[in-house]
């Protein structure tokens, strides 16, 4: 007992710490209130209108527009909060008083990582609950499958957060791990794209084509396949209280933690004997 | 005396992207800081001062060398950094917090809980003197105000050494005079203190002992009074006309502070206190006092640090 609380009786103070710091964000509150904005903006202001001319294909397209605007907004919030945190703290020279207490690194780490992720599940949960209530309201059906959708959208910033943390514990500014994450982001949901260019590449026998063969290869090995964990076509023509179809959600559990703790080792690794 | 912060042969070299940039920050330094004392440290900027004070606390790692804190080489351990209260250099403390908030935080990291935590926030933020505040957003602080939040979260703990990079930077006169009282108050209490500082005058007034840094090279470590050395003999004189003066002047006095006729003698180093009264009686001078003058410690390090540019530049 008082092991565990040492190892995260330390960590779960600096995630309330780095929670409360991290929501304050100028550019977080801006991302999410333009998602918020998207998404009561594409799904009530219709409502206002004459309800008889709504066709199925409207209410296609505003779930087409919110889950692709919570799955966007989501992963810049990701993207940028992941990026900035121990930088910021670099950059403020609060990280001293912070790593000069009996802090280990590792608890450090941890906690940072704790808070990232608080942040990430409370925007997440406010920009999924309000189109959550907006298609209750809408089709007076639960909407369950979206509440399937946004845990596994969860499980898919966590390993966008993962990595982008990692590049974030060798930079010395937010710049970098958030090019970084965002790189991540594009091509782990573009794999399907590398395996095509990995098949058609080495046609020719030409350098170049090898080349851009092998490096597909080489990412589309490594890269998570993020289009796994989105479920949008089946909420978009399914039934809002159907159960998720064509994915195995433990195994995509499993899938995005593994990668999230290969992720946050790295990190470690880096921030281990780094001078600060 | 006990030894609390040693280091044997302590190197530093910052690697530069390229070959040749490396910054040779600290050469072989060896430290020896006791139980109880104030210890100044000191060097121009740039001197290796910083550079130090983060390898003790773990922030960076040596080259080379050893650190020993209260006898333990491993100063990443959880019982020696719980036994260390540090200031950084020019910090910044999350400005959406109250005061205690701040504190209370700090407090978490040292493991401190519940009715502990509480009784340590309360005895600080009064230590520091900061009850009118403690509820007030570190965003409306001033900045001695926040410089006392940072030296409470350096106090939180009850440490038994405390690294304080200077202190008092910015700070007005009043404000720095207080944190001058308080730190002889701890030292009272028993806490060891290494400061570094600019101020000189400060540390003259409250230091035990003081170390030089030139360019990352200890230059001198030694007690106040052995390093401050008794130098000339000064007289406050009266009924000084011109004519002594310039018959002054021609036997090596230096004539000082005139007003109207009176004037500070400073006399040279083969003068003794009785060839002063002497001359006075000769010249006819009222003499009012007469002192031995003790070197400053800005004259010191003024003497060192040009001693030190200059043998340099002999060698380049
Ligand atoms: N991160 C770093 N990378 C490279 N060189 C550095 C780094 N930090 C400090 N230095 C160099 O090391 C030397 C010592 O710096 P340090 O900050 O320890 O000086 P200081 O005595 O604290 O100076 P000041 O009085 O200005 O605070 C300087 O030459 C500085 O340029
Ligand atoms: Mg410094």
């Amino acid at each position: 007992m008082t092991f565990l609380s040492s190892v995260f009786g330390g960590p779960w103070c600096i995630a309330v710490y780095t929670y409360r710091e991290g929501i304050r964000r100028k550019l977080l509150i801006g991302f999410l209130i333009l998602s918020l904005f998207v998404i009561f903006g594409s799904s009530f202001i219709s409502s206002f209108l004459d309800p008889s001319a709504e066709t199925d294909i409207d209410l296609k397209l505003i779930k087409d527009i919110c889950v692709t605007a919570i799955a966007i907004f989501g992963a810049l919030i990701t993207v940028y909060i992941s990026a900035s945190v121990v930088p910021a703290e670099m950059e403020t020279k609060v990280i001293y008083t912070v790593l000069s207490k009996p802090v280990r690194r590792v608890q450090y780490l941890l906690g940072k990582f704790q808070g990232i992720q608080l942040i990430i599940l409370v925007n997440l949960l406010l920009m999924g609950g309000l189109f959550f209530i907006a298609l209750y309201m809408r089709q007076g059906i639960m909407p369950t499958l979206l509440l399937w959708s946004i845990f596994l959208t969860y499980f898919e910033f966590l390993i966008i957060s993962a990595f982008t943390f990692a590049v974030s514990c060798a930079a010395t500014s937010p710049l970098v791990p958030t090019l970084g994450g965002l790189f991540i982001y594009i091509t782990a949901n573009l794999t399907e794209y590398l395996k095509d260019v990995e098949h058609r590449a080495g046609q020719t026998g030409q350098f170049f084509d090898n080349l851009i063969g092998k490096i597909a290869s080489a990412l589309y090995s490594i890269l998570p396949n993020l289009q796994n964990f989105s479920i949008k076509m089946q909420i978009v023509n399914g039934q809002p209280n159907d159960p998720p179809t064509d994915v195995l959600i433990p195994w995509l559990v499993l899938y995005s933690l593994v990668y999230a703790l290969a992720g946050f080792s790295c990190a470690y690794l880096v921030f281990r004997r780094k001078e600060v | 005396m006990t030894t609390v912060i040693r280091t044997t042969a302590l190197n530093k070299i910052y690697e530069g992207a390229f070959r040749g940039q490396d910054v040779h920050a600290l050469k072989d330094l060896d430290l020896d800081i006791r139980q109880g004392e104030i210890f100044g440290y000191l060097g121009p900027n740039g001197s290796g001062k910083t550079t130090t004070i983060k390898m003790l606390l773990g922030l960076l790692f040596p080259t080379s060398g050893k650190i020993e804190i209260l006898g333990s080489e491993s100063i990443d351990s959880a019982t020696v950094k719980r036994n260390i209260g540090y200031l950084p250099e020019g910090a910044y403390y999350p400005d959406f917090l109250r005061g205690e908030e701040i504190l209370a935080y700090y407090g978490k990291l040292y493991g401190l809980r519940g009715k502990e935590l509480k009784k340590r926030v309360d005895e600080t933020i009064e230590l520091v003197g900061m009850q009118h505040a403690r509820k007030r957003l570190l965003r409306g602080y001033s900045k001695g105000m926040r410089q006392r939040i940072g030296l409470a979260q350096a106090l939180i703990s009850d440490p038994k050494i405390l690294i304080l990079d200077e202190p008092t930077t910015g700070l007005d006169p009043i404000a720095r005079k207080e944190i001058r009282d308080l730190l002889l108050q701890l030292r009272e209490q028993g806490i060891t203190l290494l400061i570094s500082s600019h101020e000189l005058l400060e540390v003259e007034m409250i230091s035990d002992r003081v170390a030089i840094l030139f360019e990352g090279v200890l230059q001198k470590i030694g007690s106040m009074a052995e390093l401050l050395t008794q130098r000339e003999l000064s007289m406050t004189v009266d009924h000084l006309s011109e004519s002594s003066v310039s018959d002054l002047t021609d036997k090596g006095i230096q004539v000082e502070d005139r007003t109207g006729n009176r004037a500070v003698l400073r006399l040279p180093f083969h003068m003794s206190s009785y060839d002063g009264v002497e001359m006075c009686k000769a010249h006819s001078l009222n003499l009012l006092s007469i002192s031995p003058r003790r070197e400053t410690l800005e004259e010191l390090f003024v003497r060192i640090v040009s001693t030190a540019s200059k043998a340099r530049e002999v060698v380049q």
